[in-house]
């Protein structure tokens, strides 16, 4: 048995990238599929560096839909398997990752965000966001974290892999670009010292017994002979989601009672959207903070709630509505005039945050 | 002239931009030389002028000079191959670890030159240099290396705990692997905590943090 790689609280100065190898590894992950792309490639180079001592995997494709793909047949044969991409390649994992919605397959999906449309920048951007959580040709069967610090690309790298496989729904890791390559500290830990207990993998395929006999068939389809035949699995598939959705939904929020306007943000952004409240708040102005943790399924509930309350939504994000776009979906009807600061592909301080509040307010 | 080497992240950058300052401010003609081929949007780039400012010749690429940034690589600036042909004090920055310091074979000179002295950053907060095992397997696949410099730090959150035991662990390395330690660096507020030597007897060089500026 190789030994654990963390042993007790360890503080660590590190990139994002490689807070999610790490990660990977705390989460007893037995396998990478991977295809290089900027800016997630230290994951790999990480985690192929680490692997050796700890008897873990990887396995190299030859693009994204192959390594989709893999990662795919890694949880069919019941092993604790992800991958890693961004921009281009997230684009190619949607066809492999329809198909883990269609098998409802637990595979984990770390996406760093990069410039688009199409090769654009190898930076950073929130222009993943749309297709991260509503890719594919299917109903968004998925679970999505946004992670705005190292702590937590390592906390969500973690509860990623027992999210999916307790709700058996594919799982991603929405980083960027600026979370790759930054470097921050953070506390490393064995989940097991926290109480956290990695759910239990299994095959869905060669399990023992006679089929039919020992055991009921297993029956992977992601293809069917008639519309019904579809219906009666999407409907459960759905009702399935709807169940699992307010358990799954997380979300940060402060100062949103008495505020006028509410800053709503996710991801990296949402550092600035944070200190920007922290300060317009000290200034006198009545503001609120609120952050979908995750962003499928979103907490629609608490976001309602707000959003009933609240005069004003100023969505901030380095996307051209996004966020904003699922944000008003979940808040139809409800009162609250929405305004915007986008920055496709451009990062957004706490000072732009401060300045477009002061001008909304005059 | 001085090469600093180490692990991703270590901040050897910081280091070297540090050791290019000081030099410069004790009126001595210095060129800071950017050797990060991988990812030269990812290094000295934003701070290039302003070093600048402050006297010092830096050799790196320009935001409309760089051709495919971060992902085809990318080429060596002839006038960074030719670096250690120039006269007074040369400071290179190698970035990207084990794979980054091959780049020292690219410079005219590099194999034969007495006065080139390479230093190995060492920041023990990275658990791929976190004890003194790793930090001598590591130090020994970077190839030739005069001496080691404790760097050890958390960010924002460093203490002088983390100094110190840095200081210590990398005074052990140093001792396995027959190499003195050049310095323990710290930023001021720590470096004031300190002293004027370490845990371990090292000179304390201050460190101030250009670096964080530079993430685009």
């Amino acid at each position: 048995m190789p030994e654990k790689p963390i042993q007790g609280e360890k503080r660590v100065f590190m990139t994002g990238n490689e807070v999610i190898a790490w990660a990977a590894l705390a989460a007893n992950a037995d396998i990478m599929y991977g295809y290089p792309i900027t800016p997630q490639n230290e994951i790999m180079h990480y985690w192929t560096r680490m692997i050796p001592k700890y008897n873990r995997k990887f396995l190299q494709t030859e693009d994204e839909l192959s390594a989709g793909f893999t990662t795919v047949g890694g949880v069919l044969a019941g092993r604790r398997a992800f991958t890693a991409t961004a921009g281009p390649g997230n684009t190619l994992m949607q066809e492999p990752m329809s198909m883990a919605e269609a098998m409802r397959l637990p595979v984990v999906v770390v996406v760093q965000q990069r410039g688009g449309p199409s090769t654009a920048t190898v930076i950073y951007s929130q222009q993943e966001v749309t297709m991260t959580t509503l890719g594919g040709n299917g109903e968004g069967l998925r679970v999505v974290y946004s992670t705005a610090t190292h702590q937590e690309l390592y906390d969500y790298t973690i509860k990623a892999f027992n999210t999916a496989w307790k709700y058996r729904f594919p799982t991603f890791v929405l980083g960027d670009g600026y979370q790759a390559k930054m470097r921050e500290s953070l506390t490393m830990y064995d989940p097991a010292d926290r109480g956290i207990e990695m759910v239990a993998t299994e095959p869905y395929v060669g399990k023992p017994g006679m089929p039919g006999v020992d055991r009921d068939p297993t029956h992977l389809r992601n293809t069917y002979n008639v519309e019904e035949e579809l219906y009666e699995v999407l409907e459960q598939y759905l009702a399935d989601y709807a169940k699992a959705a307010p358990e799954i939904a997380e979300y940060e929020a402060f100062d949103t009672d008495d505020a006028e306007l509410v800053v709503i943000s996710h991801g990296v952004v949402s550092r600035a959207g944070k200190a920007a409240v922290q300060e317009l708040r000290q200034a006198g102005y009545k503001v609120g903070y609120f952050r979908p943790i995750t962003l499928r399924p979103l907490p629609v509930d608490q976001l309602r709630e707000v959003a009933n309350k609240a005069k004003q939504f100023l969505v901030v994000e380095s996307a051209n509505g996004q966020l904003d776009r699922l944000v008003k979906e979940a808040t139809f009807g409800c009162p609250v005039e929405m305004l915007p600061l986008f920055k496709p592909g451009v990062g957004i301080t706490t000072e732009e945050v401060v300045a477009r509040v002061k001008e909304i307010k005059g | 002239m001085e090469a600093y080497v180490g692990e991703y992240a270590s901040g050897k950058s910081e280091v070297a931009v540090n050791r290019a300052v000081d030099l410069a401010a004790a009126g001595r003609e210095v060129t800071l030389v950017d050797l990060d081929i991988v990812e030269p949007c990812y290094t000295l780039r934003p701070i290039k002028r302003e070093l600048q400012e402050q006297g010092i010749t830096v050799l790196a690429w320009e935001t409309g000079e760089t051709v495919g940034l971060g992902e085809t690589g990318n080429v060596l600036r002839a006038e960074n191959r030719w670096a250690l042909r120039r006269s007074g004090d040369i400071i290179l920055d190698i970035g990207y670890g084990v794979e980054g310091a091959k780049t020292l074979n690219l410079l005219e000179g590099a194999g034969a030159d007495p006065d080139l002295q390479v230093f190995a950053v060492i920041n023990i907060a990275r658990p791929m240099t976190g004890s003194v095992h790793d930090i001598v397997a590591y130090v020994r696949e970077l190839g030739t290396v005069h001496g080691l410099i404790n760097n050890s730090h958390l960010g924002d959150d460093t203490d002088v705990d983390i100094v110190q035991q840095g200081a210590r662990i990398v005074d052990e390395a140093a001792r396995q692997l027959n190499l003195p330690v050049v310095a323990t660096t710290a930023v001021p507020e720590m470096a004031a905590l300190i002293g004027p030597v370490d845990i371990a007897g090292h000179p304390v060089r201050k460190l101030v943090r250009y670096m964080p500026r530079t993430l685009w």
